[in-house]
């Protein structure tokens, strides 16, 4: 196992405050750069977001091109909220209609590489009720300072102390800790380094998003890492820490089906590259069970596990920004 | 003077233009806890961003006010005072994080003093955009240990320990825009701790109930014949005590202030409370200790001082109506070291010192662009004149 990846490209946000020079190298080498917020019900938090990062990287430090919201039909006041404070915002129905049409996050993201502009695109959740702009430009720092990465992911609120001889356990959450990091051990030892592989906010640029396949839910971000990793390598990818976020706390039914989603994409990624061999189908259904009046029901999720394929093998994308496969 | 005036209703467009860092400035301070003797990482995150906005100084007094200096252009002209306090009533397991709707900010301590402060932060930006500079240098503090029995010792040292003589001063609060504070109440705020010995014994048979105690206090203090001039008055603001629903209560505490636009009515009170508080102690053989948490003293300028009559046109011109009561806030401290100042509220809102406060947005842009003028009016003279 490579174990100086650790050292190496792990970072903390405090090395990328100096926002004048993370502009002047943007500028520099000429890139621009999208936020992408995706949302469902987030009316708590949106405008929050928007407004710290439109003020902090685009009024004050030129560092965003333009901020978008890409919502998933949500019955609260998100989108209205997120235009009154100026993001443009998209109904993921809207983009590339023509398609068939599928729910959930993975969907979002892939479908901001059509509308959004950037050379690099930061994704962040949009239900972080401590946001603060490191969040954004850490997570830009190493893709604009360095020029052999092409792919941050965050990290939160555990620190680790590397090469001194008191190292404190580190990691994820409950699903990271219990799922992912098994997982990881047993088929990719070199990827436990990255400490919170499930974290919802990371960037990269066009070049490697176009070209992986976007599963629609919540195995998007277990997808991304294996397959960067599978195509480019680990040596591409740095992590940040970002201190702390605080956020929704989800019970362990929905985690549950968290794991459900993860262990599903990553079977199929494992299946694919030809680690394992399964020789009949994986159900579809996850069976949770309730207790009602003295008699168990069960409660089915279902899961189609649809998958978006590399946008770049969209004519209309690539027509859009004149690329060719 | 005029000129400036003029230029007002629309200096609220442009400050408009840069509401995301104006609420920004508001959310990322906000949201850190700041209960009174407890301000220290609220006052790092006030240096950080008065750095970020390129203030010409940025440092902390021998008491850790955080302090903001912008150069003025004048060598004589003493520099002009803009202050909010840092504290707030919330304790740090309180739940600080806001939610930010169309024309809404909710939270713990959003309208004490969070809008207050985060515009005090953001005046910098705000001149740089409204193209002013000044004469006097303008000193933006904020100040600690303000409220309760931080008693405005924040305040009291900045002031007691500035070299120089001072201009005027605006005081900035949340809430609630149209207010108009140039006078401060003589007060004293007290606490009655009432306890009774948990031993038993024959000599307490019949045991005191220390709530019955401080009824007792209380009903004397309601008897006190009270003047209407000079106008005065006793607010029972707080009490606890007690341990459960079937135990007689071993102990109890009782907050209040005595309020007077007279000093001397104000300790003529307390004497009274005091001799009520030592009576009762010795009739009902209950120890009862009235200890005093912090004083002002009354001090104003007079309506038609120039500072408030500018301010009122400031206030008109904006088209708001000024609404003056007492303030025993930072203002009273300026006021009585003869530093003529008035305090001004920036928008409106509702729940008041509720973890649920919320103010609009829409109405803070009129209400900075009165701090503005106000500031302004201090420049071009109307305090230097008395």
């Amino acid at each position: 196992m490579k174990s100086s990846w650790l050292e190496k490209n792990t970072f903390h946000y405090s090395e990328f405050n100096d926002l004048d020079r993370l502009v002047e190298e943007k500028q520099r080498k000429n890139l621009k750069i999208s936020l992408c917020l995706p949302t469902l019900n987030e009316e708590k938090t949106i405008a929050k977001e928007i407004l710290i990062m439109k003020s902090e990287l685009m009024t004050r430090y030129p560092l965003l091109d333009e901020l978008v919201v890409i919502d998933s039909g949500s019955t609260d006041k998100t989108r209205k909220i997120a235009r009154a404070y100026g993001a443009d915002v998209y109904e993921a129905t809207e983009i590339l209609p023509d398609l068939e049409q599928f729910k959930g996050k993975g969907e979002n993201l892939w479908k901001a590489l059509y509308v959004t502009k950037g050379d690099i695109i930061v994704y962040i959740d949009a239900d972080i009720k401590n946001i603060h702009h490191r969040f954004v430009y850490a997570l830009l720092g190493p893709l604009i300072l360095f020029d052999n990465i092409k792919y941050v992911k965050a990290f939160y609120d555990r620190p680790i102390a590397i090469g001194k001889s008191k190292i404190r356990p580190t990691g994820g959450g409950r699903v990271t800790e219990l799922v992912i990091r098994p997982l990881f051990s047993l088929f990719f030892p070199e990827l436990t380094q990255i400490l919170q592989p499930l974290s919802g906010e990371y960037a990269g640029f066009r070049e490697i998003f176009e070209a992986i396949p976007f599963p629609i839910g919540y195995g998007v971000e277990t997808s991304i890492i294996l397959d960067i990793y599978d195509k480019w390598g680990l040596d591409v990818i740095a992590q940040v820490d970002l201190d702390r976020r605080i956020h929704r706390n989800q019970d362990t039914r929905t985690l549950g089906k968290m794991a459900f989603v993860i262990l599903m994409t990553f079977i199929n990624r494992i299946k694919k590259l030809g680690l394992v061999d399964i020789k009949e189908n994986l159900f579809n259904e996850m069976i949770q069970y309730n207790l009602v009046q003295n008699e168990y029901n069960p409660d089915i999720f279902k899961i189609e596990g649809h998958e978006r394929p590399p946008i770049i093998e969209i004519p209309a994308y690539r027509d859009k920004f004149k690329k060719s496969l | 003077m005029d000129s400036y005036l003029d230029n007002l209703p629309a200096f609220v467009d442009t400050i408009k233009s840069i509401k995301e860092t104006i609420i920004t400035n508001i959310v990322l301070i906000g949201q850190v806890p700041s209960p009174t003797f407890k301000e220290k990482r609220r006052t790092s995150i006030f240096m950080e961003r008065l750095a970020e906005f390129n203030v010409d100084e940025c440092t902390t007094d021998g008491y850790r006010n955080p302090i903001g200096i912008i150069k003025g252009t004048s060598k004589t002209k003493p520099p002009i005072f803009v202050v909010a306090h840092l504290d707030t009533i919330w304790g740090t397991e309180i739940d600080h994080y806001y939610t930010i709707k169309e024309n809404s900010i909710t939270g713990a301590g959003i309208m004490d003093n969070s809008i207050g402060v985060g515009v005090l932060v953001s005046l910098p930006d705000i001149f740089r955009k409204l193209n002013l500079s000044f004469e006097s240098d303008i000193v933006l503090a904020g100040v600690i240990q303000s409220l309760g029995k931080g008693n405005l010792r924040g305040i009291r040292h900045l002031l007691k320990t500035w070299a120089t003589p001072i201009r005027g001063a605006v005081c900035i609060e949340s809430n609630e825009l149209g207010r108009l504070n140039y006078y401060a109440d003589g007060m004293t705020r007290c606490e009655i701790d009432c306890n009774i010995s948990a031993i038993n014994g024959w000599e307490h048979k019949f045991k005191p109930n220390a709530i019955l105690i401080l009824n007792e206090v209380i009903n004397q203090i309601l008897k006190l014949r009270l003047p209407q001039k000079p106008r005065s008055r006793v607010i029972i603001g707080k009490m606890s005590g007690g341990f459960k629903h079937g135990m007689i209560a071993n102990d109890a505490r009782l907050g209040f202030e005595i309020q007077s636009n007279s000093d001397k009515m104000v300790k003529s009170i307390f004497n009274n409370i005091k001799d009520i508080v030592e009576g009762i102690s010795h009739e009902y053989e209950v120890e009862l200790k009235l200890k005093t948490l912090s004083n002002i003293r009354a001090a104003r300028i007079k309506f038609n001082h120039p500072l408030v009559k500018s301010t009122v046109d400031v206030m008109k011109k904006l088209g708001l109506t000024p609404v003056s009561e007492p303030s025993e806030s930072e203002l009273s401290i300026f006021l009585s070291r003869k530093i003529p100042a008035v305090t001004l509220g920036i928008t409106r809102g509702e729940n008041y010192q509720q973890t649920n406060a919320m103010v609009e947005i829409e109405p803070m842009f009129k209400g900075i662009a009165q701090i503005i003028g106000v500031i302004m009016a201090i420049d071009s003279g109307v305090c230097d004149e008395e």
